[in-house]
């Protein structure tokens, strides 16, 4: 019978820890244990058989650290020593003559991915491929991956997998005393994902003993429907001399992890520090338990890499911001790639108490491929707040959902046929909760029945892909009143009978009810209020309206998923000052504003200048005297870095009031001059960077920055391409100066009449002189007085 | 752990200007955050140490710094530490540097703060159980200090395996992510008028920082 048959309907024993049995044959710390496969065989495979004695159904191949990353350097290839790992492994279970499978062991890469680290995911899926494809020709009967910290890791370690092999995957994760991985992804994150991609089994490896994960595992059963497998070490790391030991005796190890099974598990092993003694003694106290009884948990979840969010009685908001539909300054972010504007929407609607966020940056005139691609990729590192992937192009489609760190939700699929065909595999692929338009090649039904029957066939197509009801978000369509006084009455039936006969979450692009109407958000505030009553499970809105909200978190209170009304009172009850204050801003001019720091008023102020003054005027009679001011006081000391960088900011504010009113114009300003900013090739620290980017651009020149980590080769194509004058470079360590100074060479050498000006932590005058920069920057005033100088031609 | 508001202060360059309410109204906040989003984490193991010129043995690592040997001379026994605040403090920077800059390079600051408490904290274990064996600490030593160079990261995470315990990677170009991070060697001596307070500044050349500190 095979792994798959046989897991969940009996108790099956994982073996226990390679590594430290390793250790104590001789294995040398920072020795990597895979090469043993080759150079000391017989070693592996005699702790192969002394598990196999102890009577486990399970035996881990020693390939955990076999991926390219780690054997660079050493004499084997990846795909030798996986091979070799697992061809040991299966010459140990022929000579035992029992009955045991292999299991292709598959830890971290040991690099972090982007956005943090340096590590694009693509990369990581490349490296997990040959492991996965060496160890499937091998013979290995599953693979596990283990040991994981990071739900962006284990993804591609998944796709990995299931895009190369056919074989079972199991994920068993490191969660720290919080019940949370490193990345700070919950159990409920990392299960909804796992769940999604539809891995075989799931649960938990390292990091405790058995008495801390049994703590753990509630919550796990609670969440997940998978088979659970538990795989603890033989209590905390303990340092003797220099050694790491781990005291937790076979008896006692067994002792708990019969409580464990008895409680309900499906897999159970070891990790650091078990032996063969603690799996015989496993084993032998547990081999007639049954394992757990799998029940469907029937969670409608979506996921973001730190967080679920559950659809269910409390009504979810979908932030509607992220969409050029009819937003010109949207637009013209998009065609300007300025992707700042669009994550301060992000950051803005997560701020307004918005759950989800949708992502919209499709525009005929742009590569809609690429810009998803760039916006799902960075707004993952900025806001922990679950995407809603919205695009017509499958291609977009699917680079978004590879790329999506958690469970997606997909916005969406039609009835048409067509669009079943190229949407519903790809969310079953990716495991994405997908949104179902109630329309079809007959256009949109004009009576709820014609919605609810498109419903039901969305339902049945979908079911043939494996998607479940409760993956699926139906969308009855919200028409415009304007056009047809019954689209409300029509869009709200449909939607109760969707969700209370079907049994189907909801879900509304709620604004579209007033299209052509005045004071919409009267209208939809009410409209909402009355699709929430029908049953909206999660409702596309603008969370920057405080109506709108407002109708929310009132809602909630009145259906009772509010408990005791605590979300409400802690919103609701301190904002009886805020008219006050909001007075009180408007008064203030842009002066003030701006060296008082207050990004708000300055961009009221602002508004409030140009409606008498030249966009010029208010630059060089507020704007800039009152940097100026600011600026002065830094470098006099009297004001400190926060407080030059609150009247950035504020200034900014001003600045994006100017640029709205110039843009409302057709007109596009003229910038003072452009400076190319990067940090250097091997460094990564760019707040600094950023800081001197933001003052450049307050003082009106067009900054291209290209960010930290940048190839000197980069910085002069990009330096040559857009004829700049000023090359500002950052470098924080002294290993990377020498980086700095590559840089410089090859941009004098290049490009002889670009000046370079230098900072951060490292650097001196001195050193700054000696590798052939024009300026040195002690801080970031520093640098806007040179470009200020250098451009006052 | 915990942001010391007054470091975070000093690294922020606050030289007693004004500090208007809405400054540390936003710093208050800030701190908080870190303090509720970090996780941190560490690791450390003692080793043998054997210094002979500028060589230094320490367990089965072999390091050749001159500034380290004088650091740890006359020591016997040695630790290898490694520790850092989590991913919070990197994420919260990029997230304030599209929204707040200010906000931004404060967390950087409560970041730096928070890491040298959470280090010290650590210390002060390692120290307390060193002194019940009758060994008193030498000042911790990073690489990168002086002449110790940065390559030995990849040594010390190799033999602490920072990334499978705490969450501790190294970029190609040896630094360390998440950035709020330590890696240290600490000497254990039992001669206790060797461990001196020598501030780590006096070894730096970079004498025209602001945030040199001597002989305090």
């Amino acid at each position: 019978m095979g792994f798959r048959e046989r897991l969940g309907r009996e108790l099956l024993f994982f073996d226990g820890a390679m590594g430290t049995m390793l250790q104590q044959q001789g294995l040398a710390s920072g020795e990597l244990p895979e090469i043993w496969n080759v150079t000391k065989k017989e070693v592996i495979l005699d702790i192969h058989r002394q598990y196999l004695d102890a009577g486990c159904d399970i035996i881990k191949a020693n390939t955990f650290g076999a991926n390219p990353f780690k054997v660079k350097g050493t004499d084997y290839t990846c795909e030798e020593l996986t091979t070799q790992g697992v061809a040991v492994a299966k010459q140990a279970v022929a000579e035992s003559g029992r009955k045991a499978y292999i299991a292709l062991d598959i830890g971290s890469l040991g690099k972090l991915l982007e956005p943090l680290g340096e590590l694009p995911f693509e990369e990581a899926y490349e490296a997990f491929k040959p492991m996965c494809i060496a160890g499937e020709q091998a013979g290995a009967d599953l693979c596990l991956i283990e040991t994981m910290n990071d739900t962006y890791e284990i993804k591609a370690a998944v796709l990995a997998a299931k895009e190369n092999t056919s074989l079972p995957i199991v994920v068993t994760m490191v969660f720290d005393e919080c019940g949370k991985l490193l990345t700070g992804a919950d159990m409920e994150a990392a299960v909804a994902m796992l769940e999604g991609l539809k891995v075989d089994a799931l649960g938990l490896n390292c990091g405790f003993g058995p008495d801390v994960m049994k703590t753990f595992l509630p919550r796990l059963r609670e969440v997940t429907s998978l088979p659970i497998v538990v795989n603890p070490n033989a209590g905390l790391p303990v340092v003797v001399d220099g050694r790491t030991c781990f005291q937790v005796s076979p008896q006692e190890f067994a002792g708990i992890m019969e409580e464990i099974a008895q409680d309900g598990v499906s897999v159970m092993g070891g990790c650091c520090g078990t032996t063969p003694a603690h799996i015989h003694a496993l084993v032998e106290q547990c081999k007639n338990i049954l394992p757990m009884e799998l029940t469907d948990k029937n969670r409608s979840v979506v996921s973001s890499y730190t967080h679920a969010v559950v659809l269910n009685q409390r009504p979810k908001i979908i932030g509607e911001r992220i969409n050029p539909t009819g937003k010109s300054r949207f637009k013209q972010a998009l065609r300007d790639n300025d992707l700042e504007y669009i994550y301060k929407e992000a950051l803005t609607q997560q701020d307004k108490g918005a759950h989800i966020l949708d992502v919209n940056v499709g525009l005929p005139e742009i590569d809609e491929v690429e810009m998803m691609r760039s916006v799902v990729t960075g707004l993952q590192g900025i806001t922990d707040l679950p995407l809603q992937i919205d695009t017509s192009d499958s291609t977009a489609m699917e680079v978004a959902l590879r790329l999506y760190n958690g469970k997606p939700l997909l916005n969406s699929v039609n009835g048409k046929q067509e669009s079943m065909d190229a949407v519903f595999p790809l969310a079953a692929k990716y495991g994405a909760m997908v949104v179902c338009l109630t329309l079809d090649e007959h256009g949109i039904p004009d009576t709820a029945e014609g919605r609810i029957k498109i419903a039901e066939k969305m339902i049945a197509e979908a079911t043939r892909y494996g998607i479940a009801k409760k993956d699926l978000l139906i969308d009855t369509l919200t028409m415009t009143i304007s056009t047809g006084q019954e689209n409300a009455k029509i869009t709200l039936d449909a939607l109760y009978h969707v969700r209370h006969v079907l049994g189907v979450h909801t879900t509304l692009g709620v604004s579209n009810i007033s299209f052509g109407l005045p004071q919409r958000e009267r209208v939809n505030t009410a409209f909402f209020t009355m699709a929430l009553a029908q049953g909206l499970s999660a409702g596309i809105i603008n969370p920057n309206s405080e109506a709108m909200m407002a109708a929310y978190h009132a809602y909630c209170a009145l259906n009772g998923s509010d408990s005791q009304c605590t979300d409400y009172i802690n919103i609701y009850s301190q904002q009886t000052e805020q008219p006050k204050t909001a007075v009180k801003s408007g008064e203030i001019g842009l002066f003030d504003a701006v060296v008082r720091g207050l990004a708000e008023s300055s961009y009221q102020a602002a508004k409030k200048e140009l409606e008498t003054k030249e966009p010029l005027a208010v630059i060089d009679e507020e704007l800039i005297p009152a940097l100026d001011k600011v600026g002065q006081g830094f470098e006099k000391k009297t004001v400190f870095l926060p407080q030059l960088l609150m009247s950035a900011d504020a200034a900014k504010a001003g600045f994006d009031a100017i640029k709205e009113h110039l843009q409302a114009k057709g007109d596009t300003s003229a910038s003072k001059g452009t400076i190319v900013i990067a940090t250097v090739k091997g460094d990564i620290h760019d707040i600094g960077k950023n800081i001197v980017k933001v003052l450049l651009e307050n003082y009106g020149f067009q900054v291209i920055d290209l960010g930290k980590d940048v190839p000197p080769e980069t910085v002069v194509e990009t330096a040559r391409q857009n004829q700049v004058k000023l090359v500002g470079l950052s470098a924080l360590m002294t290993t990377t100066v020498a980086n700095m100074e590559i840089t410089i060479q090859m941009l004098k050498k290049e490009l002889p009449d670009c000046k370079v000006m230098v900072g951060g932590a490292v650097l001196t005058q001195t050193y700054a002189d000696m590798i052939g920069a024009d300026f040195y920057s002690k801080d970031a005033m520093g640098s806007v007085r040179y470009a200020n100088e250098l451009f006052q031609v | 752990m915990r942001v010391d508001r007054k470091e975070t202060l000093r690294y922020l360059g606050y030289r007693g200007q004004e500090l208007d309410a809405k400054t540390s109204q936003m710093l208050e906040e800030v701190a908080t955050e870190l303090e509720a989003a970090s996780s941190p984490k560490s690791i450390y193991r003692e080793y043998d140490c054997e210094v002979s010129g500028t060589q230094i043995k320490l367990g089965g690592l072999l390091i050749n710094s001159r500034n380290l040997a004088v650091n740890l001379k006359g020591c016997e026994r040695a630790v290898l530490l490694a520790a850092t605040i989590g991913r919070a403090a990197d994420l919260m920077i990029r997230k304030y540097s599209i929204s707040n800059m200010a906000k931004a390079a404060m967390v950087q600051a409560a970041g730096a703060a928070g890491i040298e408490s959470y280090v010290d904290q650590i210390e002060d274990s390692i120290r307390q159980e060193a002194n019940n064996r009758g060994y008193y600490l030498r000042p911790r030593f990073s690489p990168g200090y002086g002449d110790f160079a940065l390559d030995y990261q990849r040594d010390i995470f190799q033999i602490l395996e920072c990334e499978k315990r705490i969450g501790l990677t190294l970029t190609e170009g040896n630094l360390m992510m998440p950035s709020k991070s330590v890696t240290a060697v600490i000497g254990l001596t039992t001669e206790e008028w060797k461990s001196c307070q020598m501030k780590k500044c006096s070894l730096c050349a970079k004498t025209d920082c602001e945030f040199r500190q001597e002989g305090e």
